[in-house]
């Protein structure tokens, strides 16, 4: 049986090894100030990888793989040699000038050879889900002798020097090629700047932020992994998401630190009235528009349902119920139908042409009524809201004054 | 005669034999629905007598083409405008919001009818009635050439369906093949994509893996542009090969029009069931 440690195990080993490599990039990235540049090298390795293609090499071959990495030290080294104009033009610019110049050549070399255009999203579009052990070994192994190697370098080479950046772009176009492959452009940015930043937050030396950072982004990555699995989500797109609110969270430990208990005292009064002013505009809202989107007063009806019997009388709320009911019939009728069409494509007698030109028409029949259900639920709680928009939102409004001043129901606070 | 697909182009020269001129806008072996017209195709378009389309929402870029191309006789509804799905019967219609594992975004109908080689009937059939319309004059001559294609491809189904007779159960990546297994008789146990664009949550993949497994499903198809990882992945875990399958003239070298584009993919296949 497949339990969620035997199958997150290897992509949580991988995120491990992306977040040791990274947050030390990161780092740097984050000094230097070039945050895209991992973006701009990994579609330098897909357009290499594409012109190994169109000259005739094998997808994912040596040559192919030799391909990506001349041209990721290319565009390393014309990185390095264009810092001279970084007075006037930031790095920043020449790096968004060599990502976008990259993809747009790769788009019309894959004009030119048909076949070409899976090579380009091969490269870009990892999955750390599907990770494999194969490609894990490889990359663990390149982390690990860049990782070495390069900070021995780069303490010998004079920083201010040519050959310090081009070292320093050379070594890390190699880890991104390798990291943008396994985990996505997306989840590999996270990896670079989140522990980084959550780094820099929180400490002053390089070795305690780079501590700080490996710590914060293994235990998110973590996290993510467990979230996606439990509420069945996209990994990559959950852990990304992960990341950016370790950062919030990280934000908000770094403001509130020191004086902890008068902060989190002024906090605590800022997110009141933060909440007693969404409240009120909401009772306005109410009141101007309440056939428009309401999304507080749907949000605490979400949470708890029983809140519309306050507004919506008893026979409406019977309408809008059995109307629901029916949407669901027919949901589940539609889906009987098009399971029966779908087994019958190998199990069973084979439904003829005509017959499945009419379980379409009926499908298309039951979206129209689905529809027409949907729409009485949403007359129901409109009209209803509408006949008493005065009163709901002179609830909403009292519910922000009640917020605001505290002394209105408590001696002192 | 412009198509916007390779395939297409294939049947309208089908039809329209050596007196026309045929091209495609979509570039042989790119993923049709993530296409971005170019400049001249606009200039290819207001050149055209007639435009076979692929309809159902697939190549919805060509409308914004058709009106900035300014030819009428093309434009929805002009004599030579071709919505190549009109007589075709579509599968997975959406009925709104059913439950997720469904597979595809469209909600007219999966677009990938051309893959029933059943319905090159009903799609050379409407490019019939264009070509008689706009060359009325040659109207014999492409009813002949499309009744010797259709039993052409006949002979041919005989033949696929006999090589598919035994195929093995199989797991698809993008829910791209409905027509050609109702048509052979194959069955899909489940779409590794359920989103376009939005990978498996590891829910999904657990589930994949354990139906396949209980299914006994000897391979994972995939189109050349699709993930490889992922297949890989299910297929390891499965005991099944991975099967790169063309959904459309070009995307694999041996391809090279309607014909071979089905015989390639039932050939893929029917390796996979001899094994």
């Amino acid at each position: 049986m497949w339990d969620p440690v035997s199958f997150l195990a290897l992509p949580a080993l991988a995120c491990a090894a992306l977040v040791a490599i990274h947050a030390y990039f990161g780092l740097h990235v984050l000094r230097r100030n070039v945050v895209f540049v991992d973006l701009a090298l990994a579609q330098v390795a897909a357009l290499g990888a594409t012109v190994a293609f169109l000259v005739g090499h094998a997808p994912q071959g040596a040559a192919a793989h030799a391909y990506a990495a001349g041209f990721t030290l290319a565009a390393a080294a014309l990185l390095a040699s264009s810092r001279s104009w970084s007075a006037r033009v930031p790095q920043e610019a020449q790096i968004g000038v060599i990502y976008v110049v990259a993809a747009a050549a790769a788009l019309l070399i894959v004009d030119r050879a048909p076949q070409g255009a899976e090579h380009i999203r091969q490269i870009l579009t990892g999955n750390i889900l599907t990770v494999g052990w194969d490609e894990l070994r490889w990359a663990i192994a390149l982390y690990a002798i860049v990782g070495a190697v390069y900070p021995v370098l780069a303490r010998r080479l004079d920083p201010a020097s040519w050959r310090s950046d081009f070292a320093f772009y050379a070594a890390f176009g190699l880890v991104v090629t390798s990291s943008v492959a396994l985990a996505g452009v997306l989840l590999v940015f996270a990896f670079l700047i989140v522990p980084a930043a959550i780094g820099v937050l929180h400490a002053d030396t390089f070795r305690r932020q780079l501590v700080i950072a490996w710590i914060a982004g293994t235990a998110t990555s973590l996290v993510g992994l467990a979230i996606s699995y439990a509420a069945d989500l996209s990994t990559g797109a959950t852990l990304v998401c992960a990341y950016g609110v370790a950062l919030m969270i990280a934000g908000l430990v770094r403001a509130l630190r020191g004086a902890a208990r008068a902060r989190l005292a002024a906090a605590g009064r800022g997110a009141r009235l933060l909440l007693a002013g969404l409240l009120a505009v909401s009772g306005l809202w109410i009141v101007a528009s309440p056939a428009a989107d309401q999304p507080v007063l749907d949000a605490i009806e979400r949470v708890v349902p029983s809140a519309r019997s306050l507004y919506i009388d008893d026979t409406a709320l019977a309408t809008a119920n059995e109307a629901r009911q029916y949407a669901a019939r027919y949901r589940s009728e539609a889906e009987a139908l098009r399971k029966r069409e779908s087994e019958s494509r190998w199990n069973g007698s084979p439904i003829p042409d005509e017959e499945v030109r009419r379980i379409a028409s009926f499908l298309k029949s039951y979206n129209e009524m689905i529809r027409g259900e949907e729409f009485v639920v949403r007359e129901v709680r409109n009209r209803a809201r509408a006949a008493h928009r005065f009163a709901l939102g002179a609830a909403f409004l009292l519910a922000a004054a009640l917020l605001s001043w505290p002394r209105l129901y408590a001696s002192r606070t | 005669m412009v198509a916007s697909t390779a395939e297409l182009e294939s049947l309208v020269l089908a039809v329209g034999g050596d007196g026309i001129a045929a091209s495609h806008l979509i570039p042989a072996g790119q993923d049709g629905e993530t296409f971005q017209p170019r400049a001249q195709d606009v200039a290819r378009i207001s050149e055209a007598n007639v435009v076979v389309r692929v309809g159902v929402d697939y190549d919805l870029w060509l409308d914004a083409l058709l009106r900035q191309s300014g030819n009428a006789a093309v434009e929805r509804g002009g004599p030579g405008y071709v919505d190549a799905s009109t007589y075709v019967a579509l599968l997975d219609v959406r009925a709104g919001g059913v439950g997720p594992g469904d597979g595809h975004a469209h909600g007219r109908g999966n677009p990938h009818y051309w893959l029933d080689p059943a319905n090159a009937e009903m799609i050379t059939g409407a490019i019939l009635e264009a070509l008689a319309r706009v060359d009325p004059a040659h109207a014999k001559r492409y009813e002949a050439n499309r009744t010797r294609f259709l039993g052409e491809l006949e002979a041919k189904v005989r033949e696929w369906t006999r090589l598919l007779e035994h195929a093995p159960p199989l797991m698809a990546y993008h829910d791209t093949w409905p027509y050609l297994a109702r048509r052979f008789r194959l069955r899909f146990v489940g779409i590794v994509e359920t989103r376009p664009g939005v990978a498996a949550s590891p829910a999904h993949l657990a589930q994949l893996v354990a139906a396949g497994k209980e299914a006994g499903v000897k391979a994972i198809v995939r189109e050349p542009w699709e993930p490889a990882r992922d297949a890989d992945f299910i297929a390891q875990r499965c005991g099944a090969t991975v099967v790169v399958l063309a959904s459309g003239v070009g995307a694999v070298p041996q391809a090279r029009d309607y014909v071979s584009l089905i015989d390639y993919d039932v050939q893929a296949l029917a390796r996979v069931g001899s094994r």
